[in-house]
């Protein structure tokens, strides 16, 4: 029997703030804070990193209230060797298989923080249930096996060579439970690590309405074209050079005058002939990513690494419709619940599907408010609360 | 160029069925290869399904190949759209391709051979390494089908 969960502890490798976007990182944010709301105490703990690529100790160590929350932070540990741990990852990445002290050492010189451990070793008692994630870091894992009877993962696992490894199925056995955001993402849990089905709780994350205005950011680019758009992290892993590569053939092989919108964080090489054509606004606020949903033609999602796909739901509460890769089994399957987007899987597809929504604004409109009445219905935070607190009272004790 | 030839109503769309119709389009169309582009196989090259699908991927990376190996050298038609001056910047453009044609052709000709042969390598490779690939799968399935152990017994 699962005893109270008034003291919360979330582990997150970065604390979403500013321009710290990511969204497991704010999908953990944002749970946080709708328990602190309900009334629990929620002590946030993170490091001092800001950014994904060089995790450098960036933001002062120590404790500040960030809203609703205590948030303390740690400093990443000095000195991994970012040579074997890219060696390993490389190896893993290319389908080798690696042995069980090859896999620890490469978590030991992924993201770590011997501070942040020691905090939750040394306040044990305090803390009702650790909830940690994602699932793909060294710190997640190290953490959840302090104190593993009170550990929920939220694992944001995605069906990558990662996901295989032998010691991360250990950790997924050995917490407490794990809160997934979706079933797809469930059920791969439960396929890749065995977890018993009384030990998985799915909740996801809460999105708030809003309306946008479809016309404003065409306006303020001087777009004077339709547009896709697509907002997020751009890099390899998230298909960003998929993405400009069929946009690229779009245009050249129908002739049409399109313009594809960026927002987000990363570099990425853009090719010579979608010069003027690509318009990168970057890192931008809510408000302008919003707008600049609102008046796309369809918000394209290329990756197939997703345990949630946020940025979709947003993009159907803006009254646009998706347009992702069928490759990726969370998108596709938040499509076809909704019936509000479409999915491909090669460049044929791709092209007839993008056609055929720039060509007929009524199955933009049906699509659109398909998708929109989804998350209305599916991703109320009422609904998220109910399923958090489930989770909370059900898995893991005190 | 994609010519879309769907008519999708505006009440109660099923996206599955959508997505099924497109599918549908799409291999129509492939029959009649309209996708045989090298612009597509480009764009194809980092498609995750390409790889869980190379054997497929390769033959179509060959289509595309083939189509696009010979550079076309002949003469074509110069046209100019610019209805101010057209008619001198089309003469413009003769006397500049009179001039360049000598060496370009020259050129695009040595280009022309290099491809071809590179064709030919790539598509004897594939043939070889293909039919090679098959009889090891024959003898192993002969392998799996009759163990050597229960031979010898």
């Amino acid at each position: 029997m699962a005893g109270p969960a008034n003291h919360l502890a979330f582990v997150c490798p970065r604390f979403a703030e500013g321009v710290t976007v990511g969204g497991a990182e704010r999908l953990l944010r944002n749970l946080a804070d709708r328990a602190a709301c309900a009334g629990r105490r929620v002590s946030f703990l993170s490091t001092c990193a800001r950014d994904h690529f060089t995790w450098r100790n960036e933001l002062a160590p120590g404790t500040r209230r960030v809203g609703s929350l205590e948030v303390t932070f740690f400093p990443v540990d000095e000195g991994r060797d970012v040579e074997t741990f890219l060696r390993l990852q490389d190896a893993i990445s290319r389908g080798r298989p690696l042995s069980r002290s090859d896999q620890e050492s490469w978590l030991r010189n992924s993201v770590n923080s011997t501070a942040l451990c020691e905090h939750l070793r040394t306040h044990a008692a305090e803390y009702d249930r650790i909830i940690a994630g994602p699932y793909l870091f060294g710190l997640t894992y190290f953490a959840s096996q302090i104190l593993p009877h009170k550990t929920l993962l939220v694992p944001c696992l995605h069906d990558e060579p990662f996901a295989y490894q032998s010691v991360l199925g250990e950790m997924f056995r050995v917490v407490a439970g794990c809160m997934f955001n979706s079933e797809p993402e469930r059920d791969l849990a439960r396929r890749l690590h065995g977890i018993e089905p009384a030990r998985c709780a799915v909740v996801g994350m809460g999105l708030d309405p809003f309306e946008a205005d479809a016309e404003a950011f065409a306006l303020r680019h001087a777009l004077g074209a339709p547009y896709i758009v697509y907002c997020g992290r751009r890099e390899p892993l998230k298909g960003t050079p998929l993405l400009l590569d069929y946009f690229a053939a779009f245009r050249a092989r129908t002739g049409r005058e399109l313009k594809l919108v960026l927002t987000g964080s990363g570099q990425f090489e853009l090719p010579p002939d979608l010069e003027g054509h690509v318009l990168d606004v970057g890192v931008v606020s809510e408000q302008e990513k919003q707008q600049a949903m609102a008046g796309a033609v369809c918000f394209c999602h290329p990756s197939v690494n997703e345990s949630f796909g946020i940025v979709i739901l947003e993009s159907w509460l803006a009254r646009t419709p998706a347009l992702v890769h069928g490759c990726g089994e969370v998108l596709r399957w938040q499509c076809g619940r909704s019936n509000g987007g479409l999915w491909f899987r090669n460049y044929p597809e791709f092209e007839e599907e993008l056609a055929l929504l720039l060509d007929n604004d009524a199955l933009c409109d049906q699509l659109a408010t398909a998708g929109r009445a989804y998350v209305l219905r599916e991703y109320a935070w009422d609904a998220i609360d109910r399923k958090m607190s489930d989770a909370l009272a059900r898995l893991g004790r005190a | 160029m994609s010519t879309t030839p769907l008519e999708i109503g505006a009440d109660g769309v099923d996206v599955q069925q959508v997505v099924a119709e497109i599918r549908k389009t799409v291999e129509a169309k492939r029959e009649q290869g309209a996708y045989h582009d090298a612009r597509i196989a480009v764009a194809e090259r980092r498609n995750l399904m390409n790889v869980k699908d190379d054997e497929a991927f390769i033959d179509f990376f060959l289509e595309c190949l083939r189509d696009a190996v010979f550079v076309d050298i002949n003469d074509f038609e110069i046209r100019e759209r610019r209805p101010i001056l057209g008619g001198a910047l089309k003469t413009f453009k003769k006397v500049i391709w009179g001039l360049l044609k000598f060496y370009t052709y020259r050129l695009w000709s040595q280009q022309n051979e290099i491809n071809g042969l590179l064709m030919t390598a790539v598509e004897s490779v594939d043939d070889k390494y293909g039919k090679r690939v098959a009889a090891l799968e024959r003898e192993l399935a002969a392998l799996r089908a009759n163990p050597p152990s229960d031979r010898e017994s």
